[in-house]
Parts: structure tokens; sequence; C-alpha cells
């Protein structure tokens, strides 16, 4: 995972000159753009959202603070969660790996059908859009945690063990103060991811929030509407994550860090090849566990709460198996040929843009600016206007993909590129090497864990992407035959693409770590050691 | 290690359950002696449901002894578990929905059908309509692929090729007929079509009803526990609903205004819930129900709705449908 923060050298006049540049032409070509396509229904114009903001503000105003409270709520009890998971790992170290485990898969369960699964087991009220936004942060805060209390130098702990002071100690006096820069960088990411949780968890059936009001919008062809709910959802996401940027500022002594990935397998070899095995197995058996006691001890009824062996059955033993694993597999099929180029392009272009603007640094300051900004925008809100604007074919897909995966790519790359040691650049300078040779040979190493940290986690983050496209807008692929198998009762096909979605997350998660491991050893050794 | 998970869950739940908790304390001493059910509706609040409003605004179920939520739905909102589940007395579901539901070992009856007729149309422009099912050939149609089923039962009801129909993917939205990408779209008579019409498009639709597609819509359905343990309460809440539905036919407007009053925070606006709410009426109203009351229907019809339903792959049976309810309601 990555977090990337605008902090560091404060902002020059002539940097905020320019980032108030872009965002003039940004409103004015929107303008224009919607003027060129009036009568469409597809793009609204600044100036209609603003009127339509200004004669719907009570409502709009009741709608976002609804969803804000749940978000809110969502955000603390997620990070609490991520707290208290980072805790139990320090305390019981041998488990750390399969805690990790456990809470990836836990993070990659699909929205789209955990949200009506949520919605059986709270009944009417908040609980569903409160649980799909803590669901929707707590990774991103656990893992920096796992590894900011881990950050300090061992000779602090010897320290306090000279002093006589045990383990308490040394976790209030050396590993919070550690930790400290890397929870903000979770929670600076966790603000915007609480609110899309909240959003989606009012499809399920909440009385109001400004998810109701976004479904109200675009059955009635309601553009202004529709534009301006993404407007402020978007608004206020970046104002949440600037208002924890600025809180962060305030308190920490040093800038939070940027790169943001759990830490790697220490052992090599055959003893590494057993230790994932193990984990693996391990991490399988408590989430099969989980799953079924959770069923029992509420004691949820079998026709919707499917047990582990219900979807065993549903996939192996019983008479139409075969037909269950044929649909799965071919919707699995329709929705790769848009997740994979998706998720290439939008790390192809991340990094490309990130290389450019490190040759061209004079445009960088606003256009980074701006990138971590709309990083922030939330893809429920995104994917109507994205699909307005492209369409419903493979284009519009794909294009969603590669916007959720380009930011996150984009800024880490940013962030690594500048992590290049002074003095080899000084070296290279002193040889009278170019900005070519200095890319290759310097930054681009440099900025590799960078990069790898942000395709990891852009696996759950473009599945999320593309079952959201697929159920709201294509009806294609897996995304949708989740929602469909919800509406139909067939639950039984539903746990099945769960439990599918969930361990692909995992397992692409995992390849593009082995990819990087394989990628470093041979391009980057230095950088093995984190 | 399981431990800090189940906390956390554990955490949400007493959460949750406190907020629930404080919820009906406040309304204990309001809710005494009443009995509390409620109904799971299958979409976002609108004037779709005006007529619950109506029998909730007027007392009519608490004069009944019944404390009634209504349960709001929603794109990705489970209908049929909270039934089963008896988190909700009755829900609103469809014939083609609770059938499904049944095959997957649901106990479910049907108890009334407030949409006698179906509310599915194609939804074309005046200036290239579709007017009877064999305009559709050569045409671009814009509808969830799910529906595919659906589309293929009407061409096969009246002899249509489906193959010289182009299907396209489109989300539920007016836009794609709007902007020409296709020529007709698969939807309610009652909500593109108005959408479009308050914004000033005139559109022609085309009821598939009226073209041999039956599958009764807004059906109420009930668990056989509840219908052979608590038939008093489903008496109480369907007699509610008939007497508010009959208010409804009375003056659409003002099932409208009212819903958009009890709803302040749903962004409805009026003029779209009034025309939706005159658009349903012929759906939900005829010549047999002005003679048998809201929510009947007759053998004839669920033999046409089992015909339906077996080209969309369903296979039913006449006892899904159970009228001793309404019977004892309009006894009564």
């Amino acid at each position: 995972m990555s977090a990337a923060a605008d902090h560091g050298v404060a902002p020059t006049t002539a940097r905020r000159f320019t980032g108030l540049l872009g965002v003039v032409s940004l409103v004015v070509g929107w303008e224009l753009a919607a003027r060129a396509l009036e009568g469409a229904f597809i793009l609204a114009a600044p100036s209609d959202v603003a009127v339509w903001i200004v004669q719907n503000a009570g409502l709009l105003g009741r709608a976002f603070r609804v969803t804000l409270g749940n978000a809110a709520a969502g955000f603390v009890a997620g990070n609490l969660a991520a707290v208290m998971l980072a805790a139990l790992a320090l305390a019981w170290p041998r488990g750390e790996r399969v805690i990790a485990g456990l809470a990836l898969l836990i993070f990659c369960l699909p929205l789209v059908a955990t949200g009506p699964i949520l919605r059986v087991l709270y009944g009417p009220g908040p609980g569903p859009q409160i649980t799909l936004a803590a669901l929707a942060v707590y990774y991103t805060t656990f893992v920096p945690l796992l590894v900011g209390l881990r950050a300090a130098p061992s000779s602090w702990f010897d320290l306090v063990r000279s002093y006589g002071r045990g383990a308490m100690a040394e976790l209030v006096h050396i590993r919070a103060a550690a930790a400290l820069p890397y929870l903000f960088a979770g929670l600076q990411i966790a603000a915007p991811a609480a609110f899309l949780g909240a959003m989606v968890g009012e499809f399920t059936g909440a009385e109001r929030g400004m998810g109701v009001l976004t479904i109200r919008a675009t059955r009635a062809l309601d553009v202004d509407a529709i534009w301006a709910l993404a407007t402020v959802a978007a608004a206020a996401s970046m104002a949440v994550y600037a208002a924890v940027g600025v809180i962060a500022r305030a308190v920490l002594t040093e800038p939070p860090p940027v790169i943001l990935s759990p830490p790697p397998m220490p052992r090599t070899g055959g003893a590494r090849g057993r230790a994932i095995v193990l984990t693996t197995a391990a991490v399988l058996g408590f989430a099969l566990l989980l799953w079924w006691g959770a069923m029992e001890l509420f004691d949820l009824n079998r026709f919707f709460a499917k047990r582990p062996d219900d979807v065993w059955a549903a996939l192996v033993t019983a008479p139409d198996a075969a037909e269950t694993r044929a649909t799965l597999a071919q919707a699995l099929r329709e929705t790769s040929v848009y997740l994979l180029p998706g998720f290439a392009a939008g790390l192809a272009l991340g990094t490309g843009m990130a290389v450019a603007l490190t040759l061209l640094p004079a445009i960088g300051a606003g256009a980074t600016a701006v990138a971590v900004a709309l990083r922030s925008v939330p893809i429920v809100t995104t994917a109507p206007l994205v699909v307005l604007l492209l369409g419903r074919g493979a284009v519009g897909t794909i294009v969603l993909v590669a916007v959720m995966v380009f930011f996150p790519t984009f800024v880490a790359c940013l962030h690594g590129l500048r992590q290049a040691p002074g003095q080899v650049i000084d070296v290279l300078d002193s040889y009278a090497a170019g900005p070519i040779a200095r890319l290759w040979h310097v930054q681009l190493p440099a900025m590799l864990p960078a990069f790898f940290a942000a395709a990891r986690m852009s696996v759950p983050a473009s599945v999320l992407a593309v079952t959201v496209v697929e159920w709201l807008a294509t009806g294609r692929g897996i995304g949708s035959l989740m929602a469909l198998s919800a509406s139909l009762s067939d639950y039984d096909m539903l746990w099945s693409s769960v439990v599918i979605v969930a361990l692909l997350s995992v397992a692409g998660y995992a390849g593009v770590g082995a990819v990087e491991r394989r990628v470093l050893s041979v391009y980057a050794a230095e950088q093995m050691t984190r | 290690m399981t431990r800090p998970l189940i906390s956390r869950r554990a955490v949400l739940a007493s959460g949750t359950a406190g907020l629930a908790a404080a919820g009906l304390g406040l309304r204990a001493p309001r809710a005494f002696a009443q009995s509390p059910v409620s109904l799971q509706l299958s979409w976002l609040h609108s004037v779709q449901f005006a007529g619950s409003y109506i029998a909730l605004q007027r007392g009519w179920w608490k004069e009944a002894g019944l404390d009634v939520s209504l349960l709001q739905g929603g794109p990705n909102a489970p209908v049929e578990p909270p039934v089963v589940s008896g988190a909700a007395l009755v829900g609103i579901s469809a014939a083609d929905y609770t059938a499904a539901a049944v095959e997957q070992g649901a106990p479910f009856k049907i108890i009334a059908v407030a949409m006698q007729k179906n509310p599915f149309v194609i939804a074309s422009l005046p200036d290239n309509p579709v007017k009877v099912p064999a305009d559709l050939e050569g045409k671009k149609i814009g509808m969830a692929l799910a529906n595919t089923p659906v589309l293929q039962a009407l061409c096969t009801l009246n002899d249509v090729d489906i193959d010289k129909i182009e299907v396209v993917p489109t989300q539920y939205s007016a836009q794609p007929l709007t902007s020409g990408e296709v020529d007709c779209l698969l939807c309610w008579e009652t909500d593109l079509p108005v959408a479009m019409a308050i914004q000033g498009i005139e559109s022609v639709t085309m009821l598939m009803a009226d073209h041999g597609y039956a599958v009764h819509s807004q059906t109420y359905i009930a668990t056989e526990d509840s219908l052979a343990n608590r038939r008093g309460e489903l008496v109480a809440l369907l007699s509610g609903e008939v007497r508010g539905w009959e208010a409804y036919r009375e003056d659409t407007d003002a099932a409208a205004a009212l819903t958009v009053e009890m709803f302040p925070d749903a962004g409805l606006d009026l003029e779209t819930q009034k025309l939706q709410a005159e658009r349903q009426v012929p759906l939900m109203f005829s010549e047999l129900t002005d003679t048998h009351g809201f929510g009947w229907w007759t053998d004839e019809a669920v033999a046409e709705n089992i015909a339906t339903l077996a080209l969309l792959g369903r296979t039913v049976t006449p006892d899904l449908w159970d009228r001793s309810i309404l019977e004892e309601v309009h006894g009564s």
C-alpha cells in the first residue's frame, strides 16, 4: 500500500498559483464541455451544479450529515480494530503472518456481496453502512501500523532495558512514538475510503444519505443532481484527506512516511516456502472457523447464510456443481477482460507520468497536488460519471479500473523517485551523466519498492472498481453475477462468488509480491532489506 | 487470534444493539400493547408504496393493534431473507423473484397481488416507436443483460425472432434512449418513462402485460409458518394495506403529496410522484378488483402466470398463491 502526502516543502506561492490555474482551467473546460453536450443528459455544467446545490441545500445538507456520521463511526471502529490487530500481532509475533493474512482476506471480500449480507444480519438502521466503512479502512491502517510499531532503532530498546523497564515502557515510549507517523499515513487514506464504504452501505436499503440520493438521481435522469452529488462527495473526501494531513503536520515532528508496505517474509529458500504454506493453511483454517462460528453463534438461517460446507457442496459435490463452476468461470473471464488491461494501464500510466514529471520537474508540483486530491474521490460517484461519458462498453470499465490504479501508483512512484540517494546522484553528476542515465541507474531502482507496494494494494482496489462498475453499469462479469444472485435468492452462488473473488484477490496480491521479490533481487538487490 | 475480530464484531454489534435498544426504549410507551411487525418494501420509498403510507398515517394499523415498520429496499437490499428469517412478517416481491426463492427452499406463499399487470414496458420515442412486439425486430434495445429471459419470453409469446433484436447492455437509466444509443428500453411503466416525461421528453410505452407477459408484480409474500401461526397479524396488516390502497385510488395526488411529506430526506420530486401515482393505477386496479377488492387474483391469472414463469425457466404450482388471508380481509 502506499500513502502519500503533500508534505515536505511548504507550497510556495508559485506552486499555489500553478495549482489554482489548474483548477480554474479544469472548471472552465468542464463548463464548455457541458455546454457543448447540452441535451444529451451526460454532463452537467459547473454553473448548473452550483445552482442545484444551492436550491437543494437543505436536503443535501441532511443527507451529507447522515453519510458523514456513518463514515465517521466506521472510520473510528475500523481504525480501532486495526490498532487492536496490530497490538495483537506485536504481542504475539509468531501469529503476525496469520493475522496479516486473515486481515487481507477479509479486506478482499467484495462490497457488492457483503452489503446485502450485512443488511440481513443487522436489519434496518445504520449497521451495514458503518460496518462497510470500517471494513474499507481497517486494512490500510493496520499494515502501516505493523511496520511503524517496529520502526525504531534497536539502540532505543536497549536504552529502555538499561533503565530496567519492560515491554510496556517500550510500547509507550518507543513503539507508539515510532508508529505515530505511520498511523497518520494510514488514517489519511482511510478517511475517503470510509466515505465510500458508507455510501455503498446505503445502497442496501438505507433511509437517507448521499448514496440514496445518488440512486434516485440516476433513475430520474437528473444529471445536475448526479454531478452535484459527485462533486460534494469528492470535495468532502478531499477535505477529510487534507484535514488529516493538517493534523498530522501539527502533531508530528517528522513527515509521515509515504510508502506503506507490509514487512517482507524474513526467511529465505526452502524455509520460506514452508512458512508460506503453513501460514496459508493457518489463515484458511481460521477464516473457515470464523465464518462457520459466526453463523452458528448468531444462528443465521441457512436460506441465505451459507456455511462453508454449503459452498463446498455448491462448487464440488452438488449435481449442478459443474454448471455453477462454469457460470462462475464465465463471469470471471468477462471480468478479467476489463480488469487486467485496466490494471496494467493504470500501473503503466502512473509510473510513466511519475517518470515524465521527474524529467520535467517544472509541471510536477501542480500535477501532484491534483493527483493526490483526485485519488480520494469515491468510486461510486465516479462510476456513473465515467460510464455516462464513455459508455457501457469495455472502454468505460477499463478506464475506471485504470483510474483506480493510476492515482496511488503515480503518487507512490513519484515519491519513490525522489528517494534516490543524493550521494549516488552526485557521483553520476560528477561523471556528467545525463538525466536518462540518472533515471535508469538510480531513480528507477529507488522507485521499485514504492511501485510494487502500490501495485499490490491496487489489486483489491481494482477488483472493487470492476465489480462496482459491473454491478451498477455494465451488467456483465462477476460483479453483476453477485448482484443478480442476491436478487434471485441464489445464495449458494453469491457465497461461492464471494469466496472465489476474495481468494483470487489475495492470490493476486501475493503474486505481485512474488514478482516484486524476483525483480528486486535482480534489478535492485539493495532494496531487498527494508 | 480470532479474538480481536470477534470482539470487533461484538463491539459493532453491541453498538448497534445499543442504538436499537435506545430506539425501542423511546418507542415503547407509544407502542404499548401493539404487536410490532415489519413490512419489507422492494425499493426506495416512493409513491410505489403510497397505500402503506396512507394506512400508517391514518392509524389504521394502530387501530388493529399493529405497530408497523416499513423497511425500505434499494438496489443492493435483500427482500426475501428478512421474510425467511422472520425479521419482516411480509415482504413485497414479484412472482418471478418469489418463484426463484421458493426453488432455493424459501417457504413462501403469495398472499396478495398489488400489481395485477406486470409493469414492464418497452419504452421508445414517438419518431421511432415500438407499439407492438413485432416492431422490436431490427431495433436496438437497452436493458440489463439479467433481463434477457424477460425479452425472450415476450418474443416467444408473440412469435418475434429475438435474434433480430440487438441487445445493448445498459444500466437502469433513460439516458441511452435520449442520447440515441438505443431505439428502446426495457423498463417499468412507472419509472423511466415518468422521468423522461418530467424532463419534457414524451415516450411511447408498450405494456408487456398487454402482450401475454403475465407475471404478478409487487406481490405480498409471507412464510408458511406465518400463515399457520400469525394469521391475525397477517389479516390486520393486509386489511390496512387494502384500505390504504383504496384511499390511494380516490386521490392519487394526495397520496403523492403524503409520500413527499413523509420522506423529506428521500429527495422526491412532487410532480414526478404525482405522475407515477397516476400511471400505476391501471396496473393495480381493474374490474376484478372493483368486484373482489384490492389485491385479488383469479385462477385464470394464476394459470397464465405459471405459463409465463415456465418461459422464464421457473417451475411453480398453483399452491404458490394462497388467497385465504385476502378472503378473511374482504369477507369481514
